[in-house]
């Protein structure tokens, strides 16, 4: 329950900017860090972050659902990415987030990143569509990179890492 | 103006007045003299009629009409009832089911004129008068006049018309259309107490008043009206070209409609004069504050003769209002949400005992706790609604397969007042329906057989439902051949489903379920009724859908039972908290017969299986550490606890670590994303905000 105070909402402060802006075509992203690579989420599909909290194993389950867990008395399974792009399991720490998307249709989930950020504004001249031919697993995940500052985000495609895809 | 908004109850009348229809027709076979129930269909019929003009569904109300007239002459017994007419009844039935199925689906009753059916009906009525069909209309008109004049005995404290106080632009519009030629009519009509929409008949009743001129003057006003701020009647002023009386027969034939109090004022200015004088009392403020007086008297008896009615022979309908299943849900999650607040206080009382050691907060939590239960037991039981609804079509489906089959056959239901969650029973319909036709298919015998096997002749299909626990027993059966189980086995070796050398070591159970693999049906040649490959399956897998499970019990030549089991709620139950190993797991309480302490030294073995002996009965053992996937642990102990679940006449023992007690647990859905996962049949939120899965017990027998 004390997670639940301290999670961050974001999604009142935003919508509205998101609007603003949308005849320049700026999109906003949520950067998070998985390993040494940094990644975008379209803030759109975010409805909170939240701390690490207790993950109830659900057994039987695919490999990188990590669980379930209770989120203001919903129940909000919680994917590993880490495990969903073959990299190696996560590790919990104190920066470890668990990003909660809103995806129409499907369902709330929750996804394990290392660490959050910040928030970027990306025009569209600023993202360069994913190129790679998807030889290494994780780039399927990508639609593309984006560029702020001097450095590059790979921007998530959301509904690939939701879709029901084995890794192995 | 638009009626779609009254679509919804239209069908659902509809449906319940054909079901009367149904059931009536069914009695009438057997008892073709029973005035009660020719009554009763008459009355139906008529409403049927009413509400599909009303609605404009013409070709609907043709039917109705002309099965309506059909029973006039049944009524005034010129013709008697016999098993041609019943036949062509439930043809009637069918082409009505036919337009409300078609309005269901596009709001529009479908082309089928079905005029061979009105030919026969019509033909009846010349059959056995020699007159014209049309002669059956005098005698509802006498009926209404007859009615008309209890009216004008009533006398005028009915006729609020004669009340109403016109207001300057109303009196110059009612004089404007009276200038123009037209008529202008004062009605009251006064709606059945029981009517549970009243703005809804309004608006019925001004539709069809509407389609013979314009109404000047409501009272109360149009807004009062469709916001239903009316006790049992409204009246309003009307101008028409029209005469009177059909004015006054379309509007009483809106349902529910308890009577229609109208005339022509030819001269409202006498009304006029009533008004002025009553304007001209001395005390200008006592004016308003009279009316309501004597509303309230008027009111008493205009509720006398609506109270006589249900009296007269039709069955008082208990007060119940149609609520939408969403609110009833939404007050269901609400309830969830109070008791899982209620188990967090409960587990910071037992918890932090220290700090709350204090008599009356334990008093508060238990009190707490009462009322969250007989809150969630209240909500529950709004959602329940008796089977009734679902196997009262039953009777007609078996009398009708009992002709195509050509077997004498007879349904005996008992317990059609047993209650289940509203989805529970609009889902369980099909499947027992498919059971029924199973048993009169499949399971009885040809009359011969029967006569050859020392049975009677007519063969018996029951359907039995109860309540046990917190479950509901459906049992559908039959007293025929029973299966076949050498047959099922050949069959299943045929097909590939089996080994012979399988089929040798199978238990007569086992082979039976065989019958539940999809595309397993042992018809022997397609029928109309089944055989069709999709059977029993789907049967199957529609119980399970609604948690639920089916088993069968056959003996060969005697007969075959299904016993379907039914959980009573879908959202929250009763459960034993487990622990196995550091997680928590719920069972349902229901499926757990009982728990036991096991020494190691008890597990025996049959093929390599850990099975416990237990009061005469070999249980197999599960170790839920090790289906639900956990590391395997050295430390065994000496003494396991056993909880020993029940599905049917199987039993199971679960071997958990802890025992941490009873609890009310409200079902969450694990949602769309994990899958793969049928030991686990949801997850719930313990008091301490911890998540515990729910363990599906029925899919590890």
């Amino acid at each position: 329950m004390e997670a639940a105070k301290t999670e961050v909402s974001i999604k009142g402060s935003t919508k509205g900017n998101g609007k603003a802006n949308t005849q320049k075509e700026i999109k906003q992203y949520i950067v998070i860090r998985i390993g040494g690579e940094r990644y975008g989420i379209d803030i759109r599909y975010v409805d909170n972050i939240v701390r690490m909290q207790k993950i109830t194993r659900v057994p039987k389950a695919q490999v990188y659902y990590k669980g379930i867990i209770n989120l203001r008395g919903e129940i909000v399974p919680v994917m590993s990415i880490r495990i969903k792009m073959g990299l190696e399991d996560d590790v919990f720490t104190n920066a470890s987030r668990i990003i909660i998307l809103k995806i129409e249709e499907r369902g709330t989930i929750g996804v394990i990143v290392d660490e959050v950020c910040e928030v970027v504004n990306l025009s569209e001249d600023e993202i360069e569509a994913n190129t790679m031919n998807g030889s290494r697993l994780k780039d399927s995940f990508i639609t593309g990179i984006g560029k702020s500052g001097d450095q590059l985000i790979s921007l998530f495609e959301i509904s690939a890492i939701v879709d029901e895809r084995e890794s192995m | 103006m638009d009626v779609s908004q009254y679509l919804e109850i239209f069908i659902d009348e509809s449906g319940e007045h054909l079901q009367t229809l149904s059931d009536c027709i069914m009695e009438l076979e057997n008892e073709p003299d029973n005035k009660d129930v020719i009554n009763e269909i008459f009355r139906a019929a008529h409403s049927l009629k009413g509400m599909a003009g009303t609605m404009g569904f013409k070709r609907m109300q043709h039917v109705t009409h002309d099965m309506e007239n059909v029973f006039q002459e049944v009524r005034g017994d010129k013709i008697p009832v016999d098993s041609q007419m019943i036949d062509l009844l439930f043809k009637c039935l069918d082409a009505i089911e036919g337009y409300l199925d078609n309005i269901k689906a596009s709001s529009s009753e479908g082309e089928e004129d079905n005029e061979v059916i009105i030919k026969e009906l019509n033909s009846f009525i010349e059959k056995a008068n020699g007159k014209k069909a049309d002669d059956a209309a005098p005698e509802p008109a006498k009926e209404e006049s007859a009615k008309e004049d209890t009216a004008k005995a009533a006398g005028d404290d009915e006729k609020k018309y004669l009340q109403v106080e016109l207001s300057d632009k109303e009196r110059e519009q009612l004089a404007a259309a009276k200038n123009g030629g037209l008529h202008i009519y004062g009605m009251t009509v006064v709606i059945q107490k029981e009517c549970l929409l009243k703005a809804a008949r309004a608006f019925l009743v001004f539709r069809a008043v509407e389609e013979f001129g314009e109404i000047l003057v409501y009272r109360p006003s149009s807004q009062d009206i469709e916001d239903e701020k009316f006790e049992l009647d409204f009246s309003f002023y009307m101008s028409s070209s029209e005469e009177l009386e059909k004015i006054q027969t379309a509007a009483k034939n809106v349902s529910e409609i308890e009577q229609v109090f109208a005339e022509e004022l030819s001269d409202f200015g006498q009304n006029e004069e009533k008004e002025t004088k009553e304007e001209t009392k001395p005390a200008a403020q006592g004016a308003p504050a009279e009316p309501p007086a004597k509303q309230a008297e008027n009111k008493k008896s205009a509720s006398a003769p609506a109270a006589k009615k249900p009296a007269a022979g039709k069955p008082a309908t208990s007060r119940t209002i149609r609520v939408d299943i969403e609110k009833l849900d939404t007050l269901m999650n609400q309830v969830s949400e109070l008791i899982i607040a209620k188990n967090s206080l409960v587990s910071i009382a037992s918890t932090e005992e220290g700090s709350f050691n204090n008599q009356g907060f334990h008093d508060q939590i238990e009190y707490l706790e009462r009322i969250t239960t007989s809150l969630h037991e209240s909500v529950m039981k709004a959602r329940m609604v008796p089977i009734e609804s679902v196997v009262n079509k039953f009777p007609r489906m078996i009398r009708d397969l009992s002709r195509t089959l050509n077997k004498k056959m007879d349904l005996v239901m008992t317990g059609e007042e047993t209650e289940l969650d509203r989805t529970v029973v609009d889902q369980i319909g099909d499947p027992l329906q498919h059971l029924l036709r199973n048993s009169a298919d499949h399971g009885l015998e040809d009359t011969e057989k029967r006569i050859e096997r020392g049975k009677s002749e007519t063969g018996h299909i029951f359907l039995n439902a109860f309540q046990e626990g917190n479950n509901v027993v459906i049992k559908v059966g039959d007293d025929g051949n029973g299966i076949d189980t050498e047959a099922v086995k050949g069959k299943a070796i045929d097909r590939g489903i089996i080994t012979a050398e399988q089929a040798e070591t199978m238990s007569q159970k086992e082979i039976v379920n065989l019958l539940f693999l999809p595309s397993f049906s042992m018809a022997k040649k397609i029928t109309d009724i089944s055989g069709r490959g999709v059977g029993l399956d789907v049967v199957k897998s529609n119980i399970e859908q609604l948690g639920g499970d089916v088993e069968v019990k056959t003996s060969l030549g005697e007969g075959t039972t299904f016993t379907v089991r039914l959980p009573l709620t879908l959202a929250i139950i009763q459960a034993l908290m487990v622990e196995v190993r550091d997680e928590k797991y719920a069972i349902a309480l229901a499926s757990i017969s009982n728990i036991e302490s096991v020494p190691v030294t008890d597990i025996k073995y049959v093929e390599a299986k850990e099975v416990i002996h237990l009061r005469g009965s070999v249980i197999p053992l599960i170790r839920l550490d090790r289906i639900l996937d956990m590391e395997p642990i050295e430390d065994e102990r000496d003494n396991l606890t056993v909880v020993i679940v029940q599905r049917g006449d199987s039993q199971i023992g679960l071997v958990v670590d802890n025992l941490m007690g009873q609890q009310e647990v409200v079902i969450k859905s694990l949602g769309k994303y994990i899958n793969g996962n049928k030991i686990i049949s949801g997850a719930t939120i313990l008091g301490d905000g911890e998540v515990a899965l729910i363990l599906d017990t029925n899919t590890l027998m």
